[in-house]
């Protein structure tokens, strides 16, 4: 493999759970090495299943998926040497304390640095000896990241670890996130659906609706290339509410004003959601 | 800390009420029962005269009680028949243990999502599974080798005059089988827990599929034993039974043919046989004008396989059914290889 090799891959991409719900559909990206990338989108957009099907927890119903260029499904110990890994929910041993944790994570994973994990969490005074069920949300969601630093994996995949975390205890994760990703050169692709906090901490992002890759850029270059229009243009995106009850159109281009992030996630969502086909919208 | 040590604590955090339960209901067990052994065998040092040669509930032909000895045998039997009753608790606890230890295992992780948590670290979910059943295998397995060797002291103690290494009373509720059925028990939870992915409607799950599978197992064990079952006429003139008809595994009771074929009662039923009348010295007759004129259709018999072969069966039986575990685990160890973490 090669510097140039995206770290992190799928073609063609689609999975269908059971009960005919398509999850994913068509999923083509590509993650170079280095930085944050955010995955936003709104619930039930397929961030979760996409993840999942680079740390195998997913089995792809079509395409394929590629983890420093190696299937998950063929090689699920290669794929997982490269990855670390956060849930949803912090899904800590209830029973356990956080240098119990510690130690498991060094049982299951060879190469795990436990003084690593353990500097970070002594960083956030998060005491060692308390039992998982004694600490408070955020810091349940610094133990799983602690634990996936941990790991040392050139890799990190954040599955939506915000969602319930209040804003201070936010903004501490994605503190020690960006500290972590750029002190260790890793890749890191966090998922979330509250974009103003991954405004400042990610280089890059992807907006996923309906299954669907709606927006894959840098953010610099998202924020730069859109615009606001009070007025539907030729060069729309797709319209949707402003706070005040306005209809705003999101622009390629030039616009009526520079157009903030969360507005040009909001117009892709909203493109998404205007030709999303049924199966998907089901 | 040390690996193993981290998994016991782990694996104790996470089943502590079931580790409890079963700590507690299998060492009362085995209290009960060797408190029952030693009030028998205390009984019957007291009082040799009334109970000498006694034992699972014959009083023999030279022992019958007298006036003087009505109260005493009396409570001796009244203690014995308590006593067998707790023989089948070391029939049921292995099921217990694989319903109680076995389902949840794999069931809680993937219910509490923390499945997402150690998969996600571990490169080898079946190094995963293997590390996690091993204490609380190890934990059930040492619980039902207590109950084992307790059941085995209290059936010698009901019965004290019998070599019970080369007898089938009480099989199954005594000795390695107890353990070897855990072992399956516990496999075969384990295995109902992991595809179901949820601990209550695992834990009931596996009550069925436990039952089911050892039922057929148990029909799969007696049919081979019939292959290997020899035909031993009923002596219903001998009271108290003696000899093979008392140690030997009953497989079957029917009617030895005059041609020398061993039919059951059933088998005869079904094929248009009424054996209604039995006759001195065992015959069968299938009607009163055949008992006048003699005409008999064979003997009353049991299918049996002889107590000089209980070794041999324990150690087969219990073979079968750990194999039966190791299929299941197997099985497991596919289902967390390939199902979802939760």
């Amino acid at each position: 493999m090669t510097m140039a090799d995206p770290v992190l891959e799928t073609r063609e991409l689609a999975k269908r759970y059971r009960r005919g719900v398509w999850a994913l559909q068509g999923i083509d990206l590509e993650l170079a090495a280095g930085g944050i990338t955010a995955l936003v989108g709104p619930n039930a957009a397929g961030k979760s299943t996409l993840i999942k099907t680079w740390v195998g927890f997913e089995k792809p119903t079509r395409g394929s998926v590629r983890v420093a260029g190696i299937d998950p499904w063929k090689d699920r110990s290669g794929a997982l040497a490269h990855l670390g890994y956060v849930p949803q929910s912090p899904a800590l041993y209830d029973g356990l304390s956080v240098e119990d944790h510690l130690d498991l994570a060094r049982q299951l994973r060879p190469g795990f640095d436990r003084e690593y994990a353990r500097a970070r969490l002594a960083q956030l005074d998060i005491p060692a000896h308390r039992g998982a069920r004694d600490l408070s949300g955020g810091q349940q969601a610094q133990v799983a990241l602690a634990i996936a630093l941990g790991t040392r994996a050139p890799i990190l995949l954040l599955d939506e670890p915000l969602a319930s975390l209040d804003p201070l205890a936010r903004r501490e994760f994605l503190h020690v996130l960006t500290d972590a990703v750029r002190g260790d050169g890793a890749t890191a692709l966090l998922s979330s659906h509250i974009v103003t906090d991954v405004e400042q901490a990610c280089d890059r992002l992807i907006v996923l609706g309906v299954g669907r890759v709606l927006l894959n850029d840098s953010v610099a270059a998202a924020m730069a290339a859109h615009a606001i229009s009070s007025t539907e243009a030729p060069n729309a995106v797709a319209s949707f509410g402003a706070p005040d009850g306005s209809r705003i159109w999101l622009v390629r281009g030039e616009g009526d004003r520079q157009a903030t992030l969360d507005e040009v996630v909001l117009g892709y969502l909203a493109s998404g959601r205007s030709t999303a086909t049924p199966a998907a919208a089901a | 800390m040390t690996g193993a040590l981290t998994w016991a604590r782990l694996s104790y955090r996470q089943q502590k009420w079931e580790l409890l339960l079963v700590a507690v209901g299998a060492l009362a067990a085995a209290a009960a029962m060797v408190w029952f052994a030693t009030t028998l065998d205390a009984m019957r040092a007291a009082n040799p005269d009334c109970l000498a040669g006694i034992g699972g509930g014959f009083v023999g032909a030279e022992q019958e009680p007298g006036a003087a000895c009505q109260g005493v045998t009396s409570r001796y039997f009244e203690t014995e028949s308590l006593a067998s009753t707790l023989l089948y608790l070391s029939w049921a606890a292995p099921f217990g243990m694989g319903v109680i230890l076995g389902a949840p295992l794999v069931a809680r992780e993937v219910d509490g999502g923390t499945a997402q948590l150690a998969w996600s670290l571990s490169r080898s979910r079946i190094g995963w599974l293997l590390r996690r059943i091993a204490f609380i295998a190890v934990f059930g397995l040492a619980l039902l080798v207590v109950l084992a060797v307790t059941s085995e002291l209290l059936v010698a103690a009901i019965f004290p005059d019998r070599p019970l290494g080369e007898d089938f009373t009480w099989y199954g509720r005594r000795g390695p089988l107890v353990v070897a059925r855990g072992v399956g028990a516990i496999a075969i939870g384990v295995l109902v827990g992991a595809i179901i992915g949820r601990v209550l409607p695992a834990v009931l799950a596996s009550i069925i599929v436990i039952g089911v599978i050892f039922a057929g197992v148990s029909l799969g064990l007696d049919q081979w034993n019939r292959t290997e079952a020899t035909i031993e006429r009923r002596n219903l003139e001998a009271f108290p039974p003696s000899g093979d008809e008392l140690t030997a595994l009953g497989v079957a009771y029917g009617i030895e043919l005059v041609d020398g074929e061993f039919l059951s009662y059933s088998d005869a039923f079904d094929r248009g046989i009424e054996p209604n009348y039995s006759g001195v010295g065992g015959k069968v007759f299938e009607s009163e004008a055949d008992i006048e004129a003699g005409t008999f259709i064979g003997y009353d018999a049991f299918l049996i396989i002889p107590g000089s072969r209980y070794t041999q069966l324990v150690a087969r039986d219990s073979a079968v059914v750990v194999l039966v575990g190791a299929v299941a685990l197997g099985m497991a160890g596919t289902v967390v290889r390939r199902r979802r973490p939760g």
